[in-house]
């Protein structure tokens, strides 16, 4: 793929009208308001028949498994191509970014991750339970790793403990925090570790429970203050004897220790492919609202792109988006050929990816001047929510160690 | 049952809008086009009656250059079975009676039993082509819709001076004309666009619709002399003093020319 086809550029028209309408008018509250954004993205999701396609698809995987026959590839899943089917998800993403990248992670961390969990892991029943409203986006998930005192090293320095009780359930206790949706969760995965005499902490086997808003024990606090992606609430979890039942371990059978942290590392890896959009969508904007004021402002009797300093800024952001955009296209190609990218692989994307949002998002506020760091300007917030890219899903630091390890055992 | 339903290709609604060198019609080059708005009721209507008569047939025509291919998959992509785009140089320069004859011809062809247009389009504004069209074909038609319905007959509200409403009722096959804001038009869902791809678009030539001659700048009765925007400023006054001043003066001009 080396230009997005006459289907891709539909998508982005038509998805694009939506946010002018739906979402630009919107930003303000979203941004700064109290409104949570899960009732425009359920416009979203209806206005373009997503919820339908999630329904369709979900069905036809049920009734495969139910007659025992074997997953399919995503590719041949639908009957459409997987790269028509990543196009869907990816393009979506990146135009809500351009405005609004929290909206992607609130919509990202309850279908992309909460969602992908449950049916990655989940047994029928339990697919069917939970998974089928949070894809169509009737309830909103969370997906909860990261603790207080264990981000980067989530499996090693992991506190949330299972204990086993008599009845055959477990006892649930521990704290999460920077959970994204975790203020407004319907459905929580809750990963924490089975406590089991004379296993070490660090060896201790990982489980993954699916939680209901309200269950006694559980506390969900009040969206924390943060530096930007104001769209997307995050929030601490707080379980103090929460009783589940077998049937809410995913698997609804206890894991080999080896198994939980496979799992978890397979949904790293869709996330890291979405970061990659992402980028581009606040790329492509930061590019296009620089070029603009670059034009139109003068200072020193020229308007400033004349400077080579700010030519020189300008250019780099150029290269900046076409090098992530054809990261997407192999992303895209990748998928339509049924093939996926190696962990390195997608870890290096990442890392690329954010770095390269992150720096243009900034430089398009030099640009900008005094006006780049006031609100009204926008590039204010692209920078603000560009900066997270470099933290959630992997830090960079932790993108770095994957490929070199990779690079170093070939 | 089948539906035809005529879409023209404008300028989209942000467009910059500058006159073509000859002073005859707009620069065309590099802007955006988009699905006339009053077609865009149009289609919805059609489709809404989709959505609720099993087996309805939704086909869409439009005539045009190439470009117009993407407001026909947009059509396609919102959930119309079909197309045509009669896709010909000897169409080009058509007045209001020539579009209707290539439409009509089209339409001869296909048989629907309910013709859907825009009242007018966003460019002409002539609001002509739907009554030419059914004219031509020998069919009731009605105009400028704000809401239908269909059981057995068709019935249309319509939109008339001073906000009155008409109630009429027609027999099918027929033709209406559609106002914008009947209905809320959808957006064409992410697997319609993929989809529309592999929908059909039959093209044709004026020739293949037996008009050769008939149709096309030649044949046309209207002919744009000129294409322009009013010079600045003329004929407008600027009311000066304080508020109270300006308003007296303006409710005074208002009376002296005859206005209320
Ligand atoms: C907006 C937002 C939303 C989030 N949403 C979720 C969510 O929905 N669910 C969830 O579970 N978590 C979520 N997180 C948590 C996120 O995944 C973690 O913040 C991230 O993994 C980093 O962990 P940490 O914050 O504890 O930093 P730490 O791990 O404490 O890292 C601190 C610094 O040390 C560096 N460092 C750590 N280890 C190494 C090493 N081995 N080598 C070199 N450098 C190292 C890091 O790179 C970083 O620079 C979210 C975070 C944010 C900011």
């Amino acid at each position: 793929m080396i230009e997005w086809s006459e289907q891709h550029q539909m998508i982005r028209d038509v998805v694009r009208r939506f946010i002018e309408a739906e979402v630009v008018p919107n930003v303000e509250a979203l941004e700064h308001g109290d409104m949570p954004p899960y009732d425009i993205l359920r416009k979203f999701y209806s206005a373009f028949g997503m919820a339908e396609m999630q329904r369709a698809r979900f069905a036809k995987m049920i009734e495969r498994e139910k007659k025992g026959e074997p997953a399919k590839k995503k590719s041949d899943a639908e009957g459409e191509g997987g790269g028509d089917a990543a196009a869907m998800q990816l393009i979506p993403i990146i135009e809500l970014c351009r405005h609004c990248p929290g909206m992607v992670t609130a919509m990202g961390v309850s279908v992309g991750l909460t969602a992908a969990s449950i049916l990655s892991k989940g047994t029928t029943r339990q697919k069917e339970r939970w998974a089928l409203d949070i894809l169509t986006l009737d309830k909103i998930g969370a997906w909860a790793i990261t603790e207080p005192g264990s981000g980067s090293d989530a499996f090693g320095g992991m506190k949330a403990t299972a204990k086993r009780t008599p009845d055959g359930g477990y006892l649930l206790n521990g704290n999460k925090t920077f959970i994204t949706n975790g203020p407004y969760a319907d459905t929580i995965v809750f990963i924490c570790k089975l406590e089991e005499d004379g296993v070490a902490p660090r060896d201790r086997k990982m489980l993954h429970f699916v939680l209901d808003k309200g269950m006694p024990g559980l506390v969900q606090s009040k969206p924390m203050r943060k530096m930007g992606l104001h769209s997307s609430p995050t929030g601490e979890l707080f379980l103090s004897d929460v009783k589940a039942g077998p049937d809410r371990l995913l698997g609804e059978q206890e894991p080999t220790a080896a198994d939980g942290r496979s799992g978890a590392k397979s949904t790293f890896q869709t996330e890291r492919s979405g970061v990659a959009a992402m980028a581009l969508g606040m790329i492509e904007r930061s590019l296009e609202l620089s070029l603009a004021y670059a034009k139109e402002r003068v200072q020193f009797g020229k308007p400033i792109g004349e400077f080579q300093l700010i030519q020189e800024k300008l250019a780099r952001m150029e290269v900046a988006r076409m090098n992530v955009q054809n990261l997407v296209f192999r992303t895209l190609e990748l998928a339509s050929q049924g093939k996926s990218m190696s962990f390195a692989e997608a870890s290096a994307m990442k890392l690329y990816a954010a770095r390269a949002a992150d720096e243009v998002c900034q430089d398009a506020v030099q640009i900008f001047g005094g006006n780049g760091y006031m609100a009204e300007y926008k590039v204010e917030q692209l920078a603000r929510d560009a900066r997270v890219l470099r933290i959630y899903a992997g830090t960079d630091e932790i993108q770095i160690g994957a490929i070199a390890r990779d690079l170093l055992t070939r | 049952m089948k539906i035809m339903v005529c879409i023209k290709q404008v300028p989209h609604q942000d467009a910059r809008l500058d006159v073509n060198g000859a002073g005859t019609w707009i620069q065309e080059e590099n802007i955006k086009f988009e699905i006339n708005p009053y077609d865009q009721n149009a289609l919805e209507a059609a489709l809404q009656l989709k959505d609720k008569e099993a087996g309805t047939e939704v086909v869409v025509v439009s005539i045009g250059p190439e470009r117009v291919t993407q407001s026909l998959r947009t059509a396609l992509g919102m959930g119309a079975d079909r197309a045509v785009h009669v896709k010909d140089g000897a169409a080009d320069g058509s007045d209001s009676l020539g579009t209707a004859k290539i439409l009509a011809a089209v339409a001869k062809a296909e048989s629907p039993d309910l013709i859907f247009a825009g009242f007018m389009s966003d460019d002409g504004n002539l609001a002509a082509t739907g009554p030419m069209l059914a004219t031509l074909l020998g069919i009731p038609h009605t105009t400028t819709a704000v809401s239908f319905q269909k059981n057995g007959a068709i019935q249309v509200e319509r939109e008339l001076e001073g906000g009155a409403l008409e109630v009429v009722e027609l027999n099918t096959p027929c033709l209406v004309t559609t106002q914008t804001g009947m209905n809320q038009v959808r957006y064409a869902s992410l697997k319609g666009i993929m989809a529309a791809k592999k929908k059909p678009i039959d093209v044709k030539t004026v020739a293949d619709l037996g008009l050769a001659g008939q149709v096309g700048a030649d044949a046309a009765k209207i002919k744009i002399e000129k294409l322009y925007t009013p010079p600045k400023g003329q004929g407008a006054e600027i009311l000066s003093g304080s508020v109270d001043e300006v308003v007296g003066k303006l409710v005074g001009k208002i009376k002296e020319l005859g206005l209320l």
